[in-house]
């Protein structure tokens, strides 16, 4: 079975791999690679952050601040998404109960998993985007966290590289969440309306969210 | 025929012892008084061409029982004019009385000796006739430089020196040099009265603003008698640029974005690559237009500077429009206190200007139409081939 018919054919793929035995090692690694793509992201985004506030800081400390807190925003970007995965997979499974959806929880969490591959290309845009942007921004020097926030504000609701993140975050969620629902239609034995409605609910509250942050809504 | 000529010759002895005793006997009748000039003084001594001066003659009655009635008393003269009227009706002068006569001359176009004479007419008494020499030389005093350093530089003080001296006959007055250059201090220098073949120095503080060659214009004032004179001096003097003066240079010259709106903060070293030392020296922001020192940096102090030294310094600025040059001020003085300044410019590159939304960059819409397109292609693919 081709990796990439999850993308052309899930509802195929999904059927199929119904006959395998349970096995997370692929979907865990998917999983993983968007948590190191995301990571990276992270990393970037603390590194211009700490740059603002060189002035507040010894150059010792600055340099101490800037390898520390990098690291801890890629680690924690990376657990988030394998805790993310689970949360997906938890919240999907929960809602497919009502449905009466029948299977087990690992493979609800292994078909899933399948559904990061869009993802992780759509974090991979984004990555070049702040790269891009982190590789020409001059970030003013700022002393106040007040001001920080305001900057980082500023940012973004004006700059086109956070304005196009997260509308390319939306559309590749779209995607996944496309994959998700011939998933969750083969993992729990669900009809693919009630498959629907199981992904449909929390995905449109995160695109909610995403465009609330967008500040469409303000 | 001889006792007639004898008798002819008798005649013509007694008419002349006769003649010759009337002729005695009328000089004992009418003696003549006597009056002299004493003494006189002229005022200046030596007076210069077209100089008024002053002689001023004593007339004595040299009659020790008699007095004398001055009737007239005048100065006259070919070559120098006489500027006072004679005289008239002067009244007695008493027997060994003295009387003082003051008269106005001045000096004609030539030099020489001249003189006037004194006519005195007196009643019953000899006239009096004198001459009095009164000379005439236009020799003005001298003045040049005397002292001078070796090397003018550009805003340092340099210590000049005139020397003026005196090779007229006479004593001059009032002697001072005046100059209306403001670089040059004092203004003026007074030295007072000058004797004859003597000569003093005055003493000038010259600070030039700018290099090349200046000429100081000098001008010596003096007096003789009531007389103004004036003479002058230029003094041309080659102003250069410091060889061993503190040489300040930027490096290292960083410009940031603050966050006020248009704010940049400009950091950088300023060294010190001259072979003095810089005293007390501050940056600042230059005046420009649309240029504006900001807090909290509008000025930085870096104080002393030793030669082959740097400090660092931050400025903050606000900018508005299209400014893409920053003048930068630095003020220092040298161990005289004399102040320099001197402007650099540094170049600023505007910062990204924030952009809405609507104002995405085309080649952005174009990605995320393909994007879109592509996705939302592979969902319908999805479901066709379901």
């Amino acid at each position: 079975m081709n990796l990439l018919e999850v993308l052309t054919n899930p509802n195929a793929f999904f059927a199929a791999k119904l006959q395998d035995a349970m096995s997370l090692r692929v979907p865990a690694l998917l999983v993983l690679i968007s948590g190191l793509i995301s990571g990276s992201a992270a990393y970037m985004i603390t590194g211009i952050t700490l740059e603002m506030l060189q002035g507040t800081l010894p150059p010792e400390a600055q340099s101490i601040a800037a390898t520390v807190g990098g690291v801890s925003a890629f680690v924690g970007a990376v657990l988030f998404s394998l805790l993310l995965w689970v949360i997906y997979t938890a919240v999907f499974f929960g809602i497919s109960a009502l449905f009466k959806g029948e299977g087990d929880f690992k493979r609800t969490l292994e078909f899933v998993g399948y559904g990061y591959i869009p993802i992780i290309i759509g974090g991979i845009i984004s990555a070049i985007l702040i790269y891009n942007f982190v590789a020409t921004a001059q970030p003013p020097h700022v002393t106040d966290p007040a001001a920080l926030a305001e900057v980082i504000a500023q940012w973004i609701t004006s700059n086109p590289t956070f304005q196009l993140a997260p509308v390319i975050g939306i559309l590749f969620m779209l995607w996944a969440a496309n994959i998700w629902i011939f998933g969750l239609k083969h993992a729990r034995n669900l009809s693919t309306k009630h498959a629907a409605i199981t992904v449909g609910i929390p995905i449109a509250v995160y695109i909610l969210y995403s465009v609330w942050q967008l500040g469409v809504l303000w | 025929m001889r006792s007639r000529t004898l008798a002819l010759l008798l005649v013509l002895s007694l008419s002349l012892v006769l003649l010759a005793g009337t002729a005695s006997a009328q000089e004992t009748a009418e003696p003549k008084s006597s009056i002299m000039v004493s003494s006189y003084h002229v005022s200046p001594e030596v007076l210069m061409q077209k100089d008024i001066g002053t002689i001023t003659v004593t007339v004595k009655n040299m009659e020790l029982l008699e007095s004398v009635k001055i009737k007239e008393a005048s100065l006259i003269d070919r070559d120098l004019k006489v500027l006072s009227k004679p005289y008239v009706n002067i009244g007695s002068l008493g027997p060994g009385e003295s009387l003082t006569l003051s008269f106005t001359i001045q000096a004609g176009f030539e030099d020489g000796i001249f003189y006037p004479k004194l006519l005195v007419d007196a009643e019953a008494a000899e006239n009096v006739r004198y001459q009095i020499p009164v000379k005439v030389e236009s020799t003005s005093l001298a003045m040049g430089l005397h002292a001078l350093p070796e090397e003018i530089v550009k805003d340092d003080r340099a210590h000049l020196e005139l020397l003026v001296g005196n090779s007229r006959p006479n004593t001059v007055t009032g002697v001072k040099i005046v100059t209306a250059d403001e670089q040059v201090i004092p203004s003026e220098v007074f030295l007072g009265a000058l004797p004859s073949d003597e000569s003093t120095v005055a003493e000038f503080e010259y600070t030039p603003q700018s290099t090349g060659t200046q000429t100081i214009h000098f001008v010596l004032e003096f007096r003789n008698g009531d007389n103004r004179h004036v003479t002058t001096l230029d003094v041309p003097l080659t102003v250069t640029e410091s060889k061993k003066s503190a040489e300040l240079i930027l490096t290292g010259i960083e410009v940031e974005p603050l966050l006020e709106p248009s704010g940049y903060k400009i950091t950088g070293d300023i060294n010190n690559a001259g072979l003095e030392e810089a005293r007390s020296v501050v940056m600042k922001v230059g005046e420009a237009a649309g240029i504006a020192a900001i807090d909290p940096y509008k000025t930085y102090f870096v104080g002393l500077l030793d030669p082959d030294d740097f400090s660092s310094f931050e400025l903050d600025i606000a900018v508005e429009g299209d400014v893409t040059t920053v003048p930068l001020l630095i003020e220092y003085k040298d161990e005289d206190g004399n102040l320099f300044s001197q402007v650099e410019y540094v170049s600023i590159e505007h910062r990204e200007q924030a952009q809405n939304p609507d104002e995405l960059p085309l080649p952005l819409i174009g990605a995320l139409v393909v994007i879109a397109v592509f996705v939302v292609g592979m969902i319908v693919y999805s479901w066709k081939k379901r």
